[in-house]
């Protein structure tokens, strides 16, 4: 919980938020909606599980490397969309958007994977698919490295 | 109020926007092809494809012949639950367990579905709700007198016309009736009325007539529209569900204490 100010940036607001389609169980019980997330981070590891699949990034902060946790939806959902086992490979820098556990851990709830070097968003397949309007419009603060 | 009544509530109003709550959304754009039939003429229900079931997370809107804002007609008792169900995020909803989605519920549910005809039964299965499947006797066969209760309960069907009717009774009491916290008793008796106008669309309706929750039957319904070509996927809900870990009841202890061998 070190980094969580330096990470924690202000994102759009009025987006629309609503009970949607890939949700599994209450998010709200479980996320707050109003914790909004924008972190960059390594890629450490991914769990390809069910009901939902998780990765951890490494974040760099002030005071040294935090780890978070990201839930997203659940492999079926994510490989219709164009997910592989391979889309999120161990040392992939990426940009993760969304909310945090209401329990105020480095856990959280991704809407938004962006891959940093070429600012390619991935669908993430959480409760809060309304976070991203057009998915292939620009993504917004995130410049190509290639 | 909670957030998720909040958010429900404008998702409802985003809804009510654009479609009339009383009746499902007629098709009106991409291609009707005419509905494929059996050797014997009897509808195909399924094909080399998937039922993309719509996610209905609250019934009330989908209601036949209702008015935006209304509710079933719930006992009191079963009215409070609702409430409570609500005031607490929904967060005991048996589905987040992993347990099935039982009833009309199983038909507007996460993730894909597939029929398949048999002579004499019809099986639905499903990859969501925890990878399960309804069996529907089609032979002629009556519901036992005495039904032990399950989470499907005793399934027969029969054909009208191109209608399949599927009448049900013996539910238990472990699933709700949908995400948004309406209950129901082990009296529930359900009847689902199937149709495919044709072959890109299956029309559902659900007759719920469950005097132990209800003072009235009412009914739902709802379109589901295919995919051809595609094909169902792996979804083994219990295999990591951390929620289950997470979960604290009303006083802050973990809901799901550890069961003891007799």
């Amino acid at each position: 919980m070190k980094t969580t100010l330096a990470a924690l940036a202000t994102l759009t607001a009025g987006l629309l938020f609503s009970a949607h389609s890939l949700a599994h169980h209450s998010f709200a019980a479980e996320f707050d909606a109003e914790k909004k997330l924008d972190i960059a981070g390594v890629v450490t590891k991914v769990e390809w599980t069910n009901p939902h699949t998780y990765f951890w990034i490494e974040v760099e902060g002030k005071e040294g490397v935090d780890v978070w946790g990201f839930e997203m939806g659940s492999p079926n959902g994510l490989m219709r969309r164009g997910w592989t086992k391979d889309t999120l490979a161990i040392g992939t820098e990426v940009i993760v958007r969304g909310t945090q556990a209401r329990d105020g851990s480095t856990r959280g709830n991704a809407q938004a994977v962006i891959l940093a070097d070429t600012c390619t968003r991935l669908f993430a397949g959480t409760s809060q698919r309304d976070f991203v309007e057009d998915e292939s419009a620009k993504v917004e603060g995130c410049t190509p490295k290639q | 109020m909670s957030k998720y009544l909040k958010l429900s509530l404008l998702g409802a109003a985003i809804v009510a926007a654009s479609t009339t709550l009383a009746q499902p959304p007629a098709r009106e754009e991409g291609p009707r092809t005419p509905t494929p039939r059996l050797a014997d003429g009897t509808v195909d229900l399924n094909g080399h494809g998937i039922w993309e079931l719509p996610y209905i997370t609250d019934f009330a809107t989908r209601m036949v012949g209702a008015q935006k804002g209304d509710q079933p007609p719930m006992l009191p008792w079963s009215k409070a639950l609702w409430e409570y169900n609500r005031s607490n995020d929904v967060k005991y909803d048996p589905e987040g367990f992993c347990l099935p989605p039982g009833g009309p519920r199983s038909m507007g549910t996460p993730y894909p579905a597939e029929f398949v005809q048999q002579e004499d039964r019809i099986l639905i299965i499903f990859e969501g709700g925890g990878h399960v499947w309804r069996e529907i006797h089609m032979d002629g066969r009556e519901h036992p007198e005495d039904v032990n209760p399950t989470y499907f309960g005793h399934s027969v069907g029969r054909w009208e016309g191109d209608t399949l009717v599927i009448d049900t009774v013996g539910y238990n009491e472990k699933t709700w009736i949908d995400f948004n916290g309406h209950v129901h008793s082990d009296q529930m008796h359900t009847i689902e009325r199937i149709t495919r106008p044709f072959k890109e669309v299956l029309h559902y309706e659900a007759t719920i007539e469950d005097p132990g929750a209800y003072s009235a039957p009412w009914t739902v319904a709802w379109d589901i529209e295919w995919t051809d070509g595609a094909e169902l996927q792996d979804y083994i809900c219990q295999e990591n569900n951390i929620w289950l870990v997470e979960l604290k009841d009303d006083l802050g202890h973990p809901f799901f204490e550890k069961m003891e061998a007799p």
